[in-house]
């Protein structure tokens, strides 16, 4: 698309990105506004207790100043009045319950809308081709589901609600002041209303801001990841005073641009406070001038309950716009977080409202057979011009097994990935002559190893019943012989039940593939695709893991990529990656090739 | 608590910044108290002094107008500069971790992944808003309530007790109540987040084995599990800081109509005016908005507390490898020994037994063996990563054990079989490697490393950023490029563990051969399942059973 649009005279590029990017801000807002409505009861208590303790505080404020008009302007004894304060005190603690139930229902609203929110990203993550994941820093990742997710907590726990009070109670209190002192009603009326225009005003430039300081700290979780993973090769080249320097760095940069946010942020509230004080200061003196006669804008005179009814008024009148100011920054934050959600996720998933129950497993019988053709197969690298694979257009039997050699960075990976359907691509790769082939039951049917397989939190054995869930100990413990797991498992004083961390920390290279090629041998797919199934290891494991593999592979078709001539030359063919294109490899017998793979 | 003030050293780089938020707080608090007051005493004084009466307006007027700008400019100062210093703080913190983290590599068993990258970030950014959001409103709050403690008292002296009850009980008690009843919630929220976040790096990571093996279904329930428990024990939390808050309300509620009772008693024995107690009335309506911030705060103090605690542990944990007390200056030559050195992992097995290797400077020898058998181990063993069981390691005849890490990993330069690629353009993945080098030196070792014709068919060659892992890499790529950037190292010795790994046997053989000029007059310790070509010369030992035996 970009590529199009350097044709087009600039200007106009310029007007189709800004109207591109309106449209796209108009669609995060809509979004952002849709999260409010899942959150369901919890959230019209959130927002509803607060309009009422609104009801509540103007009832207290009353009664406030009628208690004190009637014992200081009337001389009445304590004693009279003592229902009318044992009121006050009732009222007190009818707010404070209140405000519990708004505060807890918030949370609990927020906190399932933000579960969903964060659901929804997850499966949108597994939803795409693994190259869709690998393109992205898995640091980033995480940050968007971790913790940009967490800041629409403040939005819809505090700003909302607030939103709805400052929408209602302001312009409900000023009319109630109205009839009392109208004055001093229009004054707050007057002003009430203009603080959100200037606030407004002042908002978009800390929203600008804060867009920019998103992004800022997306980038720094990156880093933080990317150099907490090399930390001990940073060391071990005399990094480590440098690197400490440059976390300072990155971190300070962080600092200067937040600034730059919340000066602007804060201000929005300082104009805020401006309107208040002089809302409040201004009824104050304009009914202190009332009582001393010096103004007279009334038809009748003011007695003390009404001025002071006025002036307590006055600044709860205020108090709404004030807590929506103090939550203006979580609205901006949030927003923030989803323009980069949208970024990284190319677009905003669906929140569902409920857990998604989970899709039956469709167990549909094998029709297909496991010949594999690919028609015109196209793969272009994300980051360079060129195609890693043009037009390959290659059959592979049913049963057969055939080596892919080739330099590397020549495409081999790609080429099993992309049969894989791990990898988007152009052109066509069929299974068994079917295009579309369901994902259960190509899953069913394929198996995959990478070349970097991941080894997740759990023991070797759990591990290798990822292959299967349902495997029983046998099985398991079958499929580690015929990897050559045991080997390595059995020296370990917990064996199979060793555990084995993030990234398969604590196995080495050999013995994490070896694991995950053990995986592979609990289920019985139809297709093997094996890239690099023997790196790492040395001949003589080397010849047990091809023993054991080729064993397995008996009438299932397997594919390897591999830079090992001993692999090779046991296959029944092979075919060369080059310069994007599939070639055979020509072999006189395969028996002549040395197995040690040795140059002559 | 006290793992918070084990940090309290931090405070103190920051503190003419945070005492100047404390000050600006606690005018802003005192202004707005005053103001209501003033406006509440200037009033009722008006309505009972009636229309026509003489009365000075000029005080309370300019004292209602002044006391509102004091309480805005103060207010947006406060903010700033207590935000500033909060993340300076920060910056701080983070350096520190850094350097706390680096001589303690490797971690004996070291934490998820992602609990480590959850540590840097929202431990450091919970303990940090410790101080902003806890102890600058913790002493507003008191200030201001001790000043309201005397006014109560010269105004209305019956009703100090119940106003120092009601205000000790917010002020004190309620937020003993929040951090003691969250503490526990704090940590669990903190250690579900890094479960969160593990669980989404995993299944990042292993994105393509989840696809393959259909098991995505089993990773959205697992991850599903985790982002609610995190939201239970959020909401628990929350639960526990609305009930402070409503405490607070109801305390203030009390100091309230208390001093009402007491205060209408008084008047009516004519020992404070209308207008005065008016004024008291309104200014303890203000005065109560300063713990009711701090409630809502507070419940964020438990998790910073939690992760005060983790941070503190890491920082505790003893190095494993302990620097010398004395150490010896960095031998002139670099002989290797290993004389009967006996090492395993933790408890386990002995992986060396009674090894012994020597290896003249610039002697190139190539380690065989199989799989699993140590020869990485002897690698880490000549970086001190590990110390032998028994037995000695020396470089230029001196026990590793005497001498500096710096000076030792300056001499060692090691190519791990993981080695990682960083965020950061070619060049800059290559200058970890040796920062004085210039770009003549560094498509040199890319010749050498077989990748400079890649580099230079990249569009912005030398200055290509490079994903994750090297993902726009391919595997061979990448590992073409930690071997460029552990050649580029100026050590003496280098160390190389499967450097041809992902490699096709022709490029393998290629750089092979090559080794012997390209790293000549340094030694080379290559780890290889790699046959060597026919031609190379090079020394070869097998790791068999724990020793290494020459290879005839």
């Amino acid at each position: 698309m970009s590529a199009n649009s350097t044709e087009l005279p600039l200007d106009v590029v310029a007007d189709a990105a800004l109207d591109h990017r309106k449209s796209k801000e108009q669609a995060q807002t809509r979004w952002l506004s849709g999260l409010g409505r899942l959150g369901g009861r919890a959230m019209a208590v959130a927002i509803g207790a607060p309009l009422l303790a609104g009801l509540l505080l103007v009832v207290q404020a009353w009664l406030v100043a009628d208690t004190l008009e009637r014992a200081i302007g009337g001389g009445v004894a304590r004693a009279e009045l003592a229902t009318g304060i044992a009121l006050i005190a009732a009222l007190f603690v009818a707010r404070a319950g209140l405000s519990y139930l708004a505060e807890s229902n918030g949370s609990l609203a927020a906190e399932h809308v933000i579960s969903r929110v964060r659901l929804a990203l997850f499966r949108k993550t597994l939803s795409e081709r693994p190259d869709w994941s690998a393109s992205r820093a898995s640091g980033a990742i995480s940050a968007a589901i971790v913790d940009q997710a967490e800041s629409l907590e403040g939005f819809l726990a505090r700003f909302l609600p607030a939103m709805i009070q400052a929408a209602i109670l302001p312009m409900a209190f000023a009319v109630i002041v109205l009839p009392v002192d109208w004055v001093a009603g229009m004054l707050l009326l007057v002003t009430a209303p203009l603080i959100p225009v200037f606030m407004a005003l002042a908002g978009w430039g800390a929203e600008a801001a804060k867009r920019s300081e998103a992004v800022a700290f997306a980038r720094l979780s990156a880093y933080f990841a990317d150099r907490l993973r090399g930390m001990l090769t940073l060391k071990l080249f005399g990094r480590a005073e440098a690197e400490t320097r440059a976390v300072g760095e990155a971190s300070e940069q962080l600092r200067q641009s937040t600034m730059r946010v919340l000066r602007i942020a804060f201000l929005s509230s300082a104009v805020l406070e401006f309107f208040a004080a002089l809302g409040v200061a201004g009824t104050a003196l304009y009914i202190g001038l009332t009582f001393l006669g010096m103004v007279n804008l009334r038809f009748d005179v003011l007695t003390l309950q009404a001025g002071l009814f006025c002036l307590l008024m006055a600044p709860e009148v205020y108090q709404p716009l004030r807590l929506l100011a103090a939550h203006y920054h979580d609205r901006a934050g949030a927003k923030a977080s989803i323009a980069e959600l949208d970024t990284l996720f190319e677009g905003l998933p669906e929140v569902s409202p409920k857990s998604t129950s989970q899709k039956e497993r469709a167990t549909s019988p094998r029709a297909t057979d496991a010949t594999i053709v690919a028609t015109g197969l196209t793969v272009r690298a994300p980051d360079r011009t060129g195609a890693v694979l043009d037009g390959v257009t290659f059959r592979i039997e049913a049963g057969e097994q055939v080596a892919i050699v080739g330099e590397s960075g020549s495409g081999k990976t790609t080429l099993l990935e992309a049969v894989a359907r791990l990898r988007g691509h152009e052109g066509s790769v069929t299974i068994g002559g079917d295009p579309e082939i369901g994902e259960t039951q190509l899953r069913q049917m394929l198996a995959f190893l990478g070349q970097k397989p991941r080894l997740f939190q759990g023991t070797i054995a759990e591990n290798i019943r990822l292959g299967r869930r349902d495997a029983s100990e046998a099985d398991v413990r079958a499929a580690a012989e015929r990897a050559v797991v045991s080997d390595f498992a059995d020296l370990l004083p917990l064996g199979l039940e060793t555990p084995v961390g993030e990234g398969g920390l604590g196995l080495s290279g050999g013995e994490a593939h070896r694991v995950a090629l053990a995986r592979i041998y609990l289920r019985s797919p139809d297709i093997l695709l094996l890239d690099e199934p023997t790196a790492h290891l040395d001949g003589a494991t080397e010849e047990r893991v091809i023993d054991g593999m080729l064993d397995f592979a008996k009438g299932r078709t397997l594919i390897v990529a591999t830079h090992s001539r001993t692999l090779a030359a046991r296959m029944e063919r092979s075919l060369r990656v080059a310069g994007g294109q599939l070639m055979p490899v020509l072999r006189a017998k395969p028996k002549a090739v040395s197995r040690s793979g040795g140059v002559a | 608590m006290s793992a918070l003030l084990h940090f309290r050293w931090l405070l103190a780089a920051q503190a003419s910044r945070l005492l100047l938020t404390l000050l600006l707080a606690l005018i802003a608090i005192f202004a707005g108290i005053g103001l209501l007051g003033v406006s509440g005493w200037f009033i009722t004084a008006a309505a009972l002094a009636g229309s026509g009466a003489a009365f000075n307006l000029f005080a309370p007027s300019s004292l209602v107008r002044g006391l509102s700008f004091v309480r805005i400019l103060s207010r947006y100062g406060e903010r700033l500069v207590g935000h500033d210093a909060t993340l300076r703080l920060l910056s701080g913190m983070r350096g520190w971790l850094f350097a706390t983290l680096f001589p303690k590599l490797p971690l004996g068993l070291s934490p998820r992944h992602g609990d480590l990258v959850s540590r840097l970030t929202a431990d450091i950014d919970a303990l940090n808003t410790a101080f902003l959001s806890s102890v600058i409103p913790l002493l507003g709050t008191f200030a201001a309530g001790t000043v309201m403690a005397l006014a109560v008292h010269l105004l209305v002296p019956d009703a100090t007790l119940f106003y120092v009850v009601a205000f000790s009980v917010s002020m004190v008690a309620v937020p003993w109540f929040l951090i003691r009843s969250t503490r526990r919630a704090g940590q669990a929220m903190v250690e579900r987040a890094s479960d969160l976040r593990g669980a989404v790096l995993d299944t990042v990571g292993g994105h393509s084995d989840l696809v393959a093996f259909g098991a995505t279904e089993d990773a959205l329930r697992y991850f599903e599990t985790a982002a609610d428990r995190l939201a239970r024990s959020k909401c628990a939390m929350a639960r526990r800081s609305a009930v402070a808050q409503s405490l607070v309300q109801i305390c203030g509620a009390a100091a309230f109509v208390s001093v009402l009772w007491a205060g209408l008693a008084a008047y009516g024995q004519g020992q404070i005016a209308g207008a005065v107690l008016v004024g008291l009335l309104l200014a303890l309506l203000g005065s109560f908005e300063a713990p009711a911030m701090l409630s809502r705060n507070l419940a964020r103090f438990s998790a910073s507390a939690a992760a005060a605690e983790r941070l503190r542990d890491l920082e505790q944990s003893p190095a494993r490898i302990a620097e010398p007390l004395r150490p010896t200056k960095m031998p002139e030559h670099a002989d290797i020994v290993l004389d009967h050195v006996r090492f395993g992992y933790g408890d386990g097995a002995d992986v060396l037994a009674e090894c012994d290797l020597v290896v003249p400077e610039g002697q190139h020898v190539a380690i065989q063996g199989p799989s699993g058998a140590g020869k990485s181990t002897i690698l880490q063993l000549l970086l001190r990563l590990y110390d032998p069981r028994s037995g000695v390691v020396r470089i230029g005849g001196e026990d590793l054990r005497t001498l500096v890490a710096d000076d030792l990993h300056r001499q060692v330069a090691l190519l791990e079989q993981n080695a990682p690629v960083f965020i950061d353009t070619v060049r800059g993945n290559l200058l970890i490697g040796d920062p004085a080098a210039d770009d003549r030196r560094l498509w040199q070792v890319l010749e050498d490393a077989k990748l400079a014709d890649f580099v230079r068919s990249l569009p912005r060659g030398l200055d290509t950023m490079l994903g994750e892992t090297g993902k726009t890499l391919s595997a061979g790529q990448a590992r073409r490029l930690c071997l460029a950037r552990t050649m580029l190292s100026p050590a003496r010795i280098v160390l190389l563990d499967e450097p041809t790994s992902g490699l096709d046997r022709e490029t393998e053989c290629a750089f092979l051969a090559d080794i012997e000029h390209v790293l000549a007059g340094r030694s080379v310790v290559l780890v290889t399942h790699a046959d060597l070509p026919a031609r190379s010369g090079m020394r070869v030992l097998t790791l068999k059973d724990g020793r290494l035996e020459e290879k005839p």
